[in-house]
């Protein structure tokens, strides 16, 4: 059976690459993936399944899915050219867990769409980057609709979280599984709310620091009860990100985070779980 | 449908290379083509990108606009108008 030995929670900045690059390992930047990364690296994972949200790459609004699974031999990326620049990567995927991951939440409820033959944004790659070196480790994208209303409700993303849990615990094949869930809590790109000259804005810093209290706490149920659609779109017009944090706290059983790590000029955290 | 076609447009900006070119030098034969309305026409071109928030034009993807030069904008030019909108 497959065995799901840590998770994490990580931002994907498009131009956080570049800017370790030009700032070194030791930035403030660079060691915060670093602590994610070591981490990752020692829990030995067979597959890396990621929760996502597409910025307009993988998808676009001639067909938007609320939920996809990637199911490839593998994947490339970033489609998008990300700000600063980084290495286009083409990663391994595992399609024959993928497809199996599919057809477990269909049936169990939910309407999981599918895709082949696909590129991922930096998005997916800005964490991977980081964290799986070389692209050592296959990684299978999951995609959540954050970004454009309507969304699904977080309680939905969780539980179907849980029900991708319970597939895996019953995947007939030896696997270390390490979940990935990617995206700020407040920010907003572009939009009316980003800071004088830039080109993003945290609109909503006290909510940073609440859904942190809740990360800390363990207290998933309550980080769920007080995100619903409104609270998330309040906090920024990527607000909806959080979601992907959600479904992977759904492999986590409310324990406290090993680390939880803030980075208040961009909205987000690093957090990470093992056991 | 001409939102979606403005959104396309954007897209456009940053997939297609020689349309990225075109839509900085000269943005209003770029988009000759397309099916937009006059007063959608008129925004785009103007890079008014408050009109187009309000038309319902995607954030994110105007960002694109902003990137890339295109019809007379800038990140600080960008920045400057779409900041002005009440919030």
């Amino acid at each position: 059976m497959a065995k799901i030995v840590a998770a994490y929670g990580l931002p994907h900045t498009p131009f956080f690459p570049s800017r370790v690059d030009q700032e070194g390992p030791q930035s403030p930047t660079g060691l915060m993936f670093a602590q994610a990364r070591d981490s990752l690296i020692a829990a030995k994972p067979d597959v890396i399944l990621i929760f996502d949200t597409d910025h307009y790459n993988t998808f676009f609004f001639e067909n938007f899915p609320i939920f996809a699974i990637g199911i490839d031999e593998k994947f490339v990326g970033p489609v998008d050219e990300p700000r600063g620049g980084m290495t286009v990567y083409t990663v391994p995927s595992a399609p024959k867990l993928a497809d199996y991951l599919h057809q477990h939440t269909v049936r169990a409820g939910y309407d999981v769409a599918s895709l082949r033959e696909f590129g991922c944004d930096h998005s997916v790659m800005v964490p991977l980057h980081f964290v799986n070196p070389d692209m050592r480790v296959p990684v299978i994208p999951f995609f959540i609709s954050g970004h454009v209303p309507p969304l699904p409700p977080a309680r939905r993303c969780f539980d179907l979280g849980r029900e991708i849990r319970k597939a895996l615990e019953a995947f007939p094949e030896d696997l270390r599984v390490v979940i990935i869930g990617t995206g700020s809590f407040s920010l907003e790109v572009f939009g009316p709310r980003i800071d004088p000259g830039k080109t993003d804005g945290v609109p909503d810093p006290d909510w940073v620091h609440e859904v942190c209290r809740y990360l800390d706490a363990g207290d998933t149920d309550g980080l769920i009860a007080v995100s619903n659609e409104d609270r998330l779109h309040a906090a920024g017009n990527v607000g909806g990100e959080l979601l992907n944090w959600i479904a992977m706290l759904a492999f986590t059983d409310n324990r406290k985070p090993d680390f939880l790590v803030k980075q208040m000029e961009n909205g987000h955290a690093y957090a990470g779980w093992r056991w | 449908m001409s939102v979606y076609a403005i959104h396309k447009i954007c897209r456009d900006v940053l997939r297609n290379h020689e349309f990225r070119a075109a839509m900085k030098s000269d943005p209003a034969s770029a988009v000759a083509g397309h099916d937009l309305k006059p007063d959608e026409r008129r925004a785009l071109l103007a890079g008014d990108v408050v009109t187009l928030h309000r038309m319902g034009v995607n954030d994110f993807m105007m960002g694109y606009l902003a990137r890339f030069e295109s019809c007379g904008l800038n990140v600080p030019i960008f920045n400057e108008r779409i900041r002005s909108i009440p919030h």
